[in-house]
């Protein structure tokens, strides 16, 4: 054996004998792989790739998320891969990532946030559009199954584009910002699927539909619908041929096709938009449907006027339009508190004398000093 | 001169603020924009004596021993309670710079207290024609004391009403009381948090209750470095907002995840105020130690709002 000369001994840091700095590399290459095989699962392209195992390199120098678990390293890896995604206009939810990583979403959503936050990254929102096209590409209604009747196979592009066009009218209409997003394109899809061929597919339930399209069925779905189905019979009410029918939620689905078509024109008259006079005493629909003014942006930045809408000299519709507002604001849930601070609250000045009997009150008598040691069974 | 000045290219406006830097010979940027004067305690020359005739509590609190009118007050209670009280630390209020010298009135005498100088105005002091017209409604303070003591929590737990501890959750006493409606976590190294309260005011009246109520079951409880650690405002500016093109436009500073939550998260730099913006028009800001904070944040983000109301 040949014995170590004990006079280096002294000089050499315990990082550089016990081979610690490899052990942290370590670490960052099997984070890297992982985030390398994610962007692989999830077919994105290369440089996404590159960008994401960056972020990733970034975050763990950082002093936050350099000491975290491993289960966090886990899922900062996804994080990066994520916002790379959303940073290209990628549409990839979290719910995806977390699955494919088994992350619990409340984690993933506090890693996600500091990572955001510590790298300064500005994420751009998720782009529904984009969602609509991937999120649709795991339905199993385009192609003919044995537990899938003849009449309920679609075409993808047909669907595609019409779920489109009613995620943007939702998007126009209030029904999507604060909301999440999968359950307004499950919502979209069905109301899509029914009105290509709705002679066979109005007896469908949302539940059925997502069953047999071998989708999960997210909970603010019905919601969704019934809201959606609101704005378009609104909007029905304005087609004076569609008048003459009555309609309700089933009924309207028939002619989603027409109401999509003219859906700028029926949109200003169902519904109190900007400051214009003209929109609101616009007599609606006795021309041919065709006719619409040019669409007027009405989705852009904007905000519907809060006041109400003029209602005077104009003929009674079916279903006087109603300010364009967020659901949250047409039925607004009861104020828990009045919360308005009073006069007498405002004049405290803190210094106030304390009365003993105010403070006494929160003392325990002798006898229920007693009574609660026995029940406690405290010494 | 051939020497050319090795100047930075960009100019640090705002110098990183490491928990090293102790000795800053000037004030730094970052200590003028979030200036809170409640971060500095002031500076107390060396032979102050302690004059506590400006503490109008615990003033009080020793006269009311000396009448003797609660039969509970043993006599050395009261004799430790007010040698403690002689001895009782600086009483940080952060403003504390207008009272030791004046004679203040008796307080049993009057039955006021004269008011220390209130923290900040009661209201914005910008003039309403050229803001906002909303003012922003404090909604929750949370304030942090040293009682400076150790307590026995189940001593706590079993002699007051309004305890609650269980030590497996939780390591500390909650503790309410009902005017001003707050809540207290009160932990056996005697440091204290109150929380619920509505101003920087009803917040102190609070903590000094519990203080009391500490006090009454027989612990020398001080009130040391009183601190507002964090105010909350709330307000609505009365037009629906689209989120998602707020966070086109300021994405810097914004975070929009539907997915995770429905309002917008804006981390405004000045003042360094989180709000939280939603569809409906209400807002919440957080992360003020003053208030004056809350109500220039708001009338920052008002504008950008407004802006959002009118483009078509």
């Amino acid at each position: 054996t040949v014995w170590p000369n004990t006079g280096c001994f002294s000089e050499v840091a315990y990082s550089q004998s016990t081979g610690q700095k490899e052990q942290l590399s370590r670490c960052l290459q099997r984070g890297i792989r992982r985030v390398q095989d994610l962007c692989k699962v999830l077919q994105l392209p290369r440089v996404f790739e590159e960008t994401a195992v960056s972020y990733f390199q970034r975050a763990l120098q950082h002093p936050s998320f350099h000491l975290v678990s491993l289960e966090k390293k886990e899922l900062l890896g996804g994080c990066c891969v994520f916002v790379t995604c959303r940073q290209h206009n990628w549409p990839v939810t979290m719910g995806t990532i977390c699955s494919l990583l088994y992350a619990k979403q409340e984690l993933f959503a506090s890693v996600y946030l500091s990572l955001q936050k510590e790298l300064g990254l500005s994420v751009p929102a998720l782009s529904l559009a984009d969602l609509v096209k991937t999120h649709l590409n795991s339905f199993r209604l385009f192609q003919h199954a044995s537990d899938v009747p003849a009449p309920f196979v679609e075409d993808k592009d047909k669907m595609i584009a019409r779920t489109m066009q009613i995620v943007e009218l939702a998007s126009e209409t209030w029904l999507v910002t604060g909301r999440h997003p999968v359950p307004i394109v499950t919502a979209a899809a069905f109301l899509s699927w029914q009105s290509l061929q709705p002679a066979s597919r109005l007896t469908c339930t949302l539940g059925r539909f997502c069953k047999l399209a071998g989708v999960d069925l997210p909970p603010p779905a019905h919601l969704r619908l019934k809201e959606l189905l609101e704005i378009l019979l609104r909007m029905a009410s304005q087609l004076a041929w569609l008048r003459v029918f009555n309609m309700d939620k089933k009924t309207v689905v028939k002619h989603i096709g027409d109401l999509l078509q003219n859906r700028i024109f029926l949109l200003k008259n169902a519904f109190c938009l900007e400051d214009r006079e003209e929109q609101c005493a616009a007599a609606p629909g006795e021309d041919s449907p065709g006719v619409g003014s040019p669409g007027f942006p009405l989705a852009t930045g904007g905000a519907a006027q809060e006041e109400g809408c003029p209602s005077e000299g104009k003929r009674q519709r079916e279903g006087s339009p109603r300010p364009l507002l967020p659901p949250c604001l047409i039925n607004p849930r009861k104020r828990l508190r009045t919360a308005a601070p009073n006069a007498s609250d405002s004049a405290i000045t803190g210094d106030e004398p304390i009365s003993d009997s105010e403070i006494e009150q929160y003392l325990r008598g002798p006898d229920e000093i007693r009574a609660f040691r026995k029940a406690k069974a405290w010494p | 001169s051939q020497f050319k000045d090795d100047l930075p290219t960009s100019p640090q406006l705002f110098p990183p603020m490491s928990p090293y830097d102790v000795d800053l010979p000037i004030q730094t940027t970052e200590d003028v924009l979030f200036g809170s004067q409640f971060n500095q305690p002031k500076e107390l020359p060396a032979d102050f004596s302690v004059d506590l005739s400006f503490l109008p509590d615990i003033t009080q609190y020793n006269k009311e021993q000396n009448r003797s009118e609660d039969g509970h007050e043993t006599q050395k209670e009261l004799d430790g309670s007010v040698s403690r009280n002689e001895d009782s630390g600086i009483f940080m209020d952060g403003s504390s710079s207008s009272c030791p010298d004046t004679t203040q009135p008796s307080p049993e005498a009057s039955g006021v207290c004269p008011p220390l100088t209130p923290m900040t105005p009661m209201t914005p002091v910008t003039p309403a024609s050229e803001s906002s017209g909303i003012v922003p409604q404090l909604q929750n303070i949370v304030s942090t004391v040293n009682l400076a003591c150790k307590l026995d929590l189940k001593n706590i737990a079993l002699h007051a009403r309004n305890a609650e501890y269980n030590p497996k959750r939780f390591a500390a006493v909650i503790m309410r009381i009902r005017e001003p409606r707050t809540t207290a976590l009160i932990f056996s190294s005697g440091k204290m948090v109150c929380t619920g309260a509505k101003s920087e005011e009803q917040s102190r009246l609070a903590a000094r209750k519990y203080a009391r109520v500490v006090q009454k079951l027989g612990f020398p409880a001080k009130f040391l470095d009183f601190k507002i650690q964090n105010m909350v405002g709330s307000c609505d500016v009365r037009f629906p907002i689209r989120l998602e093109g707020l966070v086109l436009t300021h994405q810097q500073f914004s975070s929009y995840e539907p997915e995770l939550f429905p309002g917008l998260i804006y981390r405004m730099v000045k003042p360094r105020i989180v709000l939280l913006i939603f569809v409906s028009g209400k807002v919440v800001l957080t992360g003020a130690k003053e208030r004056s904070e809350i109500y220039e944040a708001f009338e920052n983000i008002y504008p950008i709002l407004k802006g959002f109301k009118k483009a078509s």
